[in-house]
């Protein structure tokens, strides 16, 4: 069992080394976060102050966990999407002699890769960009847990799906109001009570909340054992999912 | 795998397998068993049901209800079991487009376990003719290269039962034949096949039995030559006067040369094939 998810992954990290080559890609994967940070940060950034900092440096970690959300989730569910409903590739893994866990694995793991790879382009040009974005060990344990449960929701989008065009519709439903509501542009607390209610139910509101703390107090502690059990949750959902597969 | 022992072994068994698309009946109580080392081939139209029982033979579909062994796992209890004794080449090619040759093998081999599988790469892109093109991206390759590299990734792990589900399908006669020939390697070789076609001169060169399906149901089960025997064995073919082909089956040379006297213009004599089995059975063609 401890290496039968490899094959799944590098199959996923010799099309993404392909894919890289291709110089659309790797623009499309920094493009939304980069016209944020340039229109909202650079524009807004020195004029306005945002929870006790300039307006750059309150976005720049925001950005980043919006950009691990976006690419984990998003590769992972078009690719198992296709993979399953189109390409039929997904029957070779299913007709494999591997766990349903194994596979989980695998395409979890090549979606955090994903994920990691923009984050990091965001927080090479937030380092260059601001002087007060640092770096934390929980700032990076953060990032590697939101890639992790946003590549897990991918798995179950993909699986779910019924159609490429439905990815799409989940992305515009649940992903895209994420992006914008969750604490990446203004911090939650200015919202309304009753969404404020809804946008605590978020799990990037959650990674967001963390990945703010330069230390773990006790609203940290809290915002991150509902991101890992949301984590999990979403494993656990997508491995049983993968495993009652059936055409 | 040879010697009477492990060839009066059943391989494979399937019972009263009953499977539903939507309210529609796509597989309806089908039952077979299957001898180590047959080739069996599944025949009928498109939608009679070939596609759907080898999905639940392969665990890729699961039952509604029924029971299917091979080599005396069952395939929903025991789908681990099974996984690591079958070889499928699918109808819809599922090759991964973007990667070459080999890196569709290598991870193939590296699922089905095989820790350093180059050596045998190597050696099944040979048997199919595809070392010269290992690095190149399959994206790239004609419908027959696909097939044969579909027939050399299903063998790479030597799995002792091989389902094909139209394996020919799409391909010019030249590259057809080059697949039975590569399919009758694999029987010598000891294999147990399970083939589905609605070929009718590849169900007769390849099978040792054929079930014939129709709307689901299996109608008939047996050698091609008994199945053949059973509705006749000779075809008289004539245009009636409406200019419509007809076909009657005689059961011996004597009468087909008697009827072919009444008829005058147009009467052709052949031997019957599995496609009049089929029509006479449910009145229907092959298509």
């Amino acid at each position: 069992m401890t290496s039968e998810w490899f094959p799944i992954f590098l199959r996923e990290m010799i099309l993404f080394r392909r894919r890289l080559l291709r110089l659309g890609y790797l623009f499309s994967a920094m493009v939304v976060p980069i016209i944020y940070l340039v229109a909202f940060g650079l524009g807004l950034g020195t004029r306005v102050q945002m929870a006790g900092t300039d307006y750059l440096s309150y976005l720049i970690p925001g950005l980043v966990a919006m950009s691990a959300m976006n690419n984990s989730y998003t590769w992972v569910a078009s690719n198992m999407n296709l993979n399953r409903v189109y390409f039929k590739t997904f029957q070779v893994f299913v007709q494999a002699p591997i766990h349903s866990s194994s596979i989980m694995v695998g395409e979890v793991l090549a979606g955090m890769v994903k994920g990691l790879f923009a984050s990091v382009l965001i927080i090479v040009v937030g380092l260059l960009a601001s002087s007060r974005f640092s770096l934390s060990p929980l700032f990076a344990g953060t990032l590697l847990l939101t890639c992790f449960l946003f590549a897990s929701l991918g798995v179950i989008t993909g699986m779910l799906a019924k159609s490429h065009e439905d990815t799409a519709t989940y992305s515009n439903f649940f992903i895209m109001p994420m992006a914008f509501f969750s604490g990446t542009f203004f911090p939650v607390h200015t919202m309304p009570a009753v969404i404020k209610g809804i946008i605590y139910i978020l799990p990037l509101t959650h990674a967001n909340i963390v990945i703010r703390k330069e230390a773990l107090d006790s609203e940290g502690f809290l915002s991150l054992l509902i991101l890992v059990g949301y984590a999990l949750c979403f494993f656990i959902y997508g491995s049983w999912l993968i495993k009652k597969y059936s055409e | 795998m040879n010697g009477d022992d492990s060839r009066n072994r059943m391989m494979i068994e399937a019972e009263a397998l009953i499977k539903d698309y939507g309210g529609i009946r796509a597989v309806d109580r089908v039952s077979f068993k299957i001898p180590a080392g047959e080739v069996f081939g599944l025949l009928g139209p498109n939608g009679a049901g070939k596609t759907t029982t080898i999905k639940m033979l392969t665990t890729l579909s699961i039952p509604d209800s029924g029971r299917c062994r091979i080599d005396g796992f069952d395939v929903v209890k025991n789908p681990m079991a099974i996984k690591r004794r079958i070889g499928v080449v699918p109808q819809e090619n599922n090759l991964d487009r973007d990667l070459t040759a080999y890196e569709n093998l290598f991870i193939y081999a590296r699922l089905h376990r095989m820790e350093n599988p180059r050596e045998e790469i190597e050696a099944m892109l040979r048997a199919v003719d595809l070392w010269e093109r290992k690095d190149s991206v399959v994206g790239n390759f004609s419908g027959g290269m696909q097939r044969r590299l579909l027939l050399a990734r299903a063998l790479l792990p030597k799995p002792p039962v091989l389902f094909l589900d139209e394996p020919s399908i799409g391909l010019d006669p030249q590259i057809r034949r080059q697949m039975w020939a590569m399919i009758r390697k694999t029987k010598i070789e000891g294999r147990t096949l399970v083939l589905t076609t609605h070929y009718i001169e590849e169900a007769e060169t390849l099978c040792d039995r054929v079930g014939i399906l129709s709307r689901g149901r299996l109608i008939a089960l047996d050698a091609p030559r008994n199945l053949k025997a059973i509705v006749g064995e000779y075809v008289v073919e004539f245009v009636d006067p409406e200019g419509k082909l007809r076909q009657q089956i005689c059961r011996n040379p004597e009468e087909a040369h008697a009827l072919a006297k009444q008829r005058e213009n147009g009467v052709t004599i052949r031997k019957t094939n599995l496609e009049d089995v089929f029509i006479r059975l449910t009145g229907e063609r092959i298509e």
